[in-house]
């Protein structure tokens, strides 16, 4: 079920809501349980089967692993093996197809395989998991007693399907106890309607652009409209991703969880690293705590420094699909990454922000277009076209597409930086009184609601790119 | 007491991830799909058909009667009656990708639901067929049969992929 459905907004959310709220504090956690088993059972009636012992065979790991604190040894040994039961789950649905086909690629013969669908979600829930895993071996959390407890901090729906990933040591406190007030609920709605706004009518409309632009072929593409295209797919997959995150968030909030930020405008960046402390901030945190770290981060020589930062991008890459583009992807910022910190950031830093700021979306925009390329070969392709190797500088076709969505590119822009949320909070402030400035704030955000189901009622284009991650 | 908990957790984890494989090769038996080409797939389902009552169809009945396009899809194989008084049809697609599954599965129960009001009333022998008509979606592969050894059909589909 997608947060940007109907059926969830008017039946599923509403629903579980008024049980949630009715029950005393004890039951809240069973009701968000049973809630977020039912959410995920509506889109993988099968796999929510899955799920459910990769929950129980976690809850005992992690018993396991309390159970031999005692002995160090054992209690690696348990960990060792937690950790390669998640990856091998997680590496059999994700990449058993991408090798076979690999193999298939090189070798003289084919090797028929059966394929399975990628259970939704599997590559968020199992790094919950493993960071569950790893924070009790490290001490930094307690072993969850109650089965249930660590079911919810597994299945809950608001982060289920798309994150953001949650640690397990940033939300133990809140299983246990948390403060549920209308104030809480207002922000959490507030925030819920702002990311609904951003995927429905944002980067369902940057989307249905870049499927245009997409569906031609590379070399017919001049300069104009290959660009035209990369931005629209960047607007696309930040206004889809971040919507979503938003929408996470503002209903954890509105059931009393308070989940980190997954994104802080990334688009306004002056480096690619600073690009990445803005964007998935969860994944780039869960890399960094349960891999960078432990690999020996950058307490250590040059060497192994730029091992480990391949190390972590590579699977970066490979953690958004089993394809060569992705692990491209995933090589490209590791290589961009490791350059800014040893050879050209300190030069980037001293020229003007204008020229930091393009440096920074142009290198981004490259990236996109790897991870959106269906083959590596069209990836190449694109970039050519992007540089005048297509079908010249600019045609009818480029034109008509900047022209016929200008105002789209505006509110992208705007949406896309710190712009829109205060021109939003400067409506609601027109008027000194109090009471005024809450009405407006109802007005305006009953308006984006209302817009948003419009759209989507009347918009069968509905994709969501980051649930086949 | 500990020690006795310490067994459980020990134990507990190693069953549950046994109970794991033993889903995974159940759905690799019984609900996936295969990397197999289509014609492969759809040469070992059409040998098995009852050439007789079935005749194949070209990609223009299969507009008619599903209203979908076969070009969207990565393989279309369909067979039915000669004969308007018989329910008689199979039905092989491969998809693109998993997002055309529901459109195709749609048809599918749209094709039974218009059939079924064509015979309905005159025809229950038909009406019979279309009651106990199979359907499959095994991966990217969806197989659909209304016919007397659609049971038959089926096996023959499931087991070429």
């Amino acid at each position: 079920m997608l947060f940007s459905s109907i059926t969830f907004l008017f039946l599923f959310l509403p629903i579980v809501m008024a049980v949630y709220y009715i029950v005393p504090f004890k039951a809240k956690n069973i009701i968000l349980l049973l809630a977020s088993l039912v959410f995920y059972a509506w889109g993988e009636p099968v796999y929510v089967i899955l799920m459910i012992l990769s929950i129980v065979m976690n809850y005992f790991c992690g018993q396991d692993i309390r159970d031999h604190e005692d002995d160090p040894r054992k209690a690696k040994l348990a960990m060792i093996f937690a950790v390669a039961a998640n990856l091998l789950i997680l590496g059999f649905f994700k990449y058993y197809g991408f090798l076979v086909d690999t193999l298939n690629a090189v070798l003289p013969f084919d090797i028929p395989y059966r394929e399975l669908p990628l259970p939704v979600g599997i590559s968020f829930y199992t790094f919950q998991a493993i960071s569950y895993i790893l924070d009790v071996y490290w001490k930094k959390a307690q072993t969850q007693k109650n089965i249930l407890y660590f079911a919810l901090y597994i299945t809950m729906f608001p982060q289920l399907i798309a994150g953001p990933i949650v640690r397990y040591a940033d939300i133990e406190e809140q299983l246990r106890h948390r403060k549920i007030n209308i104030r809480k609920i207002g922000q959490g709605a507030e925030l819920f309607i702002m990311g609904l706004a951003k995927k429905v009518i944002l980067a369902n409309t940057t989307g249905a652009v870049f499927e245009e632009i997409s569906a031609m072929p590379a070399g017919s593409l001049s300069v104009l409209t290959a660009w035209i295209g990369v931005f629209a797919y960047a607007f696309q997959i930040y206004f889809d991703f971040s919507g979503y995150s938003d929408m996470a968030l503002g209903l954890g909030k509105m059931f009393g969880f308070e989940f980190k930020k997954n994104f802080d405008y990334p688009y306004i960046s002056k480096s690619v690293t600073e690009f990445w402390r803005r964007w998935h901030i969860s994944l780039s945190t869960w890399f960094r705590e349960y891999v960078y770290i432990p690999l020996g981060g950058n307490r250590c020589s040059v060497s192994r420094n730029i091992f480990n930062l391949m190390v972590v991008w590579t699977l970066t890459g490979m953690w958004h699909g089993a394809a060569w583009n992705f692990i491209a992807w995933g090589v490209y910022y590791g290589v961009i990454l490791i350059l800014e910190k040893y050879l050209w950031g300190a030069y980037v830093d001293r020229l003007p922000n204008v020229v930091r700021h393009i440096y920074a979306g142009i290198l981004v925009l490259i990236g996109w277009v790897f991870f959106f390329s269906p083959s590596l070969g069209y990836s190449i392709r694109y970039l050519f076209a992007m540089i005048g190797g297509g079908a010249g500088i600019v045609d009818a076709q480029g034109v008509f597409f900047l022209y016929t969505h200008w105002l789209l590119w505006l509110l992208a822009v705007a949406g896309s930086s710190a712009f829109g949320l205060k021109l939003i909070r400067l409506a609601t402030r027109i008027s000194k009184s109090r009471r005024m400035q809450t009405a407006l704030s109802v007005i305006v955000y009953i308006g984006m609601f209302l817009i948003s189901v419009a759209f989507l009622v009347t918009d069968t284009f509905n994709p969501f790119l980051y649930f086949r991650f | 007491m500990k020690s006795e908990k310490l067994k459980i957790a020990s134990v507990m984890k190693y069953v549950v991830f046994l109970m794991i494989v033993v889903f995974v090769v159940l759905m690799l038996l019984y609900a996936s799909g295969s990397s197999r080409p289509f014609s492969e797939v759809s040469e070992a389902v059409s040998a098995s058909l009852d050439t007789e009552n079935l005749t194949e169809q070209d990609d223009t009945a299969f507009k008619r009667n599903f209203g979908l396009n076969a070009a969207d899809y990565d393989g279309v194989m369909y067979y039915s009656s000669e004969f308007s008084i018989s329910a008689e049809e199979v039905l092989l697609v491969r998809v693109a990708d998993s997002s055309q599954v529901q459109e195709v599965t749609s048809a599918i129960e749209k094709r039974i639901d218009s059939r079924r009001n064509d015979f309905e009333g005159y025809a229950p022998e038909e009406v019979k067929l279309l009651d106990d008509a199979v359907q499959s979606v095994r991966g990217n592969y969806i197989f659909f049969a209304s016919a007397p050894k659609a049971g038959e059909y089926l096996s023959v589909f499931s087991s070429s992929l």
